[in-house]
């Protein structure tokens, strides 16, 4: 019997060790995927950077970077490995793996939010001392989402935002008047329910009205924060110690159960496709700044962006901001050599360079002066300087903010998919939900970080 | 040791010789399962937050305490239990039926073969991208509510319905998963030797009788085999819902697998992850071991 059990087991053992390899095949990829987008050579270089993969402008400005610094500094050669993102948190799981492993690179690019969580771990090191002298010259979403406990941990190039981009064509063709949305100013933004107005009338047999679901990952919390700053209550509390009485609040649960209702009338799409807007499959979305660009590009149709909707009752005018930040882990051997990088790579000069590449807002004040940032003076890309200048507001600022993000995004997935299915907002389930969110954090900070 | 020393030089060289030969599989089998088994069972009786490696503290059994109260964990394992239930022997008929059909020798059955094994070599990252906009819920921009509105029906919410979702996956995986099993039933009627047939149509045995009575008994080892692989890669289920539904809606799909992945790398709780992955191990073994002995020759 015992043999018996020993070579059941070891079967069990070696089967799993051939479906692993088998399965494995998707990983690999990545791998190789990222292995072709290295900037520099990762063996030899004495700083190391890991960023995600971006779009092929993004990935020819680091290899343009990384050659210009290394021809000034062959002492001090610098590489970069582009790590896929999966349009969730496959990049985040591998700062994790390299975590356990200590060996993170010298600098890795953090998501706005999460520079809190690696702070408060000792994951990543200060560098308030290397931009003492021009911190300022950040813009002060920037300088408070990279802060924590009064030190600088990260810094960013360029900024995001969100906003309302609407297809004029279909808008007209559903009698809407696209002249009113171009009107709009900071002062005078939409309501939600014009929006839902909106999505309800561009609602066809061929098009849905409106796309809030950015994906499935922290574009869930990212894009919609601002809809409960507007009703008046923040997913955290300011402190960043707990979600109860927050994201459970009433005021969350009246601003869930509006965007549940966009999506329960059919309105919008509970399992949008890629890229639905630029593709004609919605008339109107809660976009990126990024998407200017590839609407510049690529759309076929007139289109247009107004500043983010705000709550009918309030008209409090709030707007999402932050964008990957580049720190130093705790595993960098050469911090001054890193830190002198850093300092380079963030000029005003290579800011605006970057920002030029990528699309988004500079975050440096200096970097407008720049002739490549000249699109940014007018036009949807001023709004969304203008929207970041005057409405940003960063995402909570906690060490708890890896579990809210997974918690959150779990739970409007959730409540968007009974929305769809029964065609109705259930506002004791999105309370429900919302109370399990703020019980994971709560049971997360306590365990690891409440003193 | 007195039986080592009796063999003569020749087999005992032989016998060294194969030592060797099983040396760097069984270092492989040690290094990549034994060590992180034994490494998951230790960690599992700490508090391990994957940011905090120098904070570890020690809590004894406290994991297994909150695993067994923890509702997610159950949801998990049901879910599990549910898919492994249903998708092996959907899926090992589908591939034992596929098999039969292109073991007859008949003009194009290569290819046949071929586009029954192809999804084979196709990542299931891909498959599962492919199938989420196949089950895309609007008409629009999902081919098969597309098909179903053309036919007048309403569309249905795939994988957003937490009726239909874990049942959608369920079909993808069989349709994706069978292949393999195909060429390994097929592998297996190819042995079968053809005078049993023939024995059996001069005994005048219908053809549904030859399957019973002939290729099924001829079969057992293989079939044996394929459930067991088939039920152990079941229990596995992790990309399908990572890429397709990310565990939802109302945690109808989140599995095992995937509850200890989010649980260890999106929260960090690795302490807790590895506890939920020792429990989960003595299941999968436990099931093993009973399939091992309902399926045993008596």
């Amino acid at each position: 019997m015992k043999r018996k059990m020993l070579c059941t087991t070891l079967a069990i053992m070696m089967a799993s060790s051939l479906i692993a390899c088998g399965s494995s095949k998707s990983s690999d990829d990545a791998g190789t995927e990222a292995a072709a987008n290295t900037q520099g050579d990762m063996e030899n270089a004495v700083i190391t950077i890991w960023s995600p993969s971006d779009k092929e402008s993004i990935e020819n400005w680091w290899a343009e970077k990384i050659d210009e610094w290394n021809a000034e500094h062959p002492d001090m050669l610098a590489a970069r490995e582009a790590i896929d993102r999966s349009d969730s948190y496959a990049y985040d799981n591998k700062i994790a793996t390299a975590v356990t492993s200590n060996d993170l690179p010298s600098i890795f690019f953090v998501d706005g939010p999460q520079v809190s969580y690696y702070a408060a771990n000792d994951i990543i090191v200060p560098i308030t001392d290397y931009f003492s002298d021009e911190i300022d010259d950040f813009d002060p979403a920037t300088q408070a989402q990279c802060t924590y406990n009064g030190e600088l941990y990260a810094i960013s190039a360029t900024q995001s935002g969100v906003a309302f981009y609407y297809n004029k064509d279909l808008l007209k063709e559903c009698g809407v008047d696209t002249d009113d949305l171009d009107s709009r100013t900071l002062d005078n933004p939409i309501t939600w329910s014009e929006m839902a107005d909106i999505a309800k009338k561009c609602t066809t047999d061929s098009y849905v009205g409106t796309h809030i679901i950015m994906d499935h990952g922290e574009g869930i919390p990212y894009a919609l924060e601002p809809m409960y700053l507007s009703a008046g209550k923040d997913y955290i509390s300011e402190d960043g110690t707990t979600a109860d009485g927050y994201v459970n609040s009433d005021e969350a649960v009246k601003t869930t159960a509006y965007l549940a209702d966009l999506i329960a009338n059919g309105y919008a799409n509970v399992d949008p496709i890629t890229d639905e807007f630029l593709n004609g499959a919605c008339a109107t979305e809660l976009g990126g700044s990024w998407d200017v660009a590839t609407l510049e590009a690529n759309a076929d149709f007139d289109w247009g962006v107004t500043y983010y909707p705000v709550a009918d009752d309030t008209k409090k005018a709030v707007s999402p901001c932050g964008d990957w930040s580049a720190a130093v882990s705790k595993d960098c051997e050469n911090v001054e050599a890193t830190g002198e990088f850093l300092k380079w790579l963030m000029n005003t000069e290579n800011v605006a360079s970057y920002a030029d590449a990528i699309a988004k807002p500079a975050t440096r004040a200096s970097s407008y002066d720049e002739e490549c940032m000249a699109a940014y003076a007018e036009g949807p890309r001023a709004l969304f300087v203008e929207q970041l200048q005057n409405t940003a507001a960063p995402r909570p600022r906690t060490p708890s903010y890896a579990t809210f993000s997974t918690d959150y995004a779990e739970a409007m997935t959730n409540i968007f998919s009974d929305a769809a299915s029964t065609k109705s907002v259930d506002e004791s389930y999105i309370k429900e939900q919302l109370d399990s969110v703020a019980e994971s954090f709560a049971e997360d900070y306590n365990t690891y970080y409440a003193k | 040791m007195a039986k080592i020393e009796k063999l003569s030089g020749r087999k005992r060289d032989e016998r060294i010789a194969g030592y060797v030969f099983a040396l760097p599989a069984v270092g492989l089998l040690l290094a990549f399962l034994a060590v992180p088994i034994i490494y998951t069972i230790y960690y599992s009786v700490f508090q391990y937050q994957v940011m905090r490696p120098n904070d570890i503290l020690f809590v004894g059994l406290e994991n297994y305490k909150k695993l067994f109260s923890d509702s997610d964990f159950w949801i998990s394992l049901k879910n599990t239990f549910y898919f492994t239930i249903v998708v092996v022997p959907v899926q090992c008929t589908l591939a034992l039926v596929l098999a039969m059909l292109v073991s007859k020798k008949y003009r194009g059955v290569s290819f046949f073969r071929t586009m029954y094994f192809s999804p084979q070599l196709t990542s299931m990252v891909v498959i599962s991208v492919l199938w989420t906009v196949l089950y895309n819920s609007n008409p629009n921009t999902g081919l098969i509510n597309a098909l179903l509105a053309n036919l007048g029906m309403e569309p249905i919410n795939f994988l957003t319905n937490e009726k239909t979702a874990m049942n959608s996956i369920i079909f993808m995986s069989a349709w994706q998963g069978a292949g393999y099993q195909m060429m390994i039933f097929l592998a297996g009627l190819q042995g079968i030797p053809k005078d049993q047939y023939e024995a059996a149509s001069v005994d005048g045995a219908t053809p549904w009788q030859q399957f019973l009575f002939v290729t099924l008994p001829n079969l057992k080892g293989t079939i044996k085999y394929v459930i067991m692989i088939t039920m152990i890669q079941a229990m596995k289920l992790f990309t399908q819902p990572y890429v397709m539904t990310q565990g939802g809606p109302r945690n109808s799909t989140k599995t095992m697998v995937y509850y200890i992945y989010t649980q260890g790398f999106q929260k960090g709780n690795f302490g807790y992850a590895c506890a939920v992955a020792a429990v989960f191990f003595v299941i999968v073994v436990a099931m093993s071991l009973f399939l091992q002995k309902v399926t045993a020759d008596k």
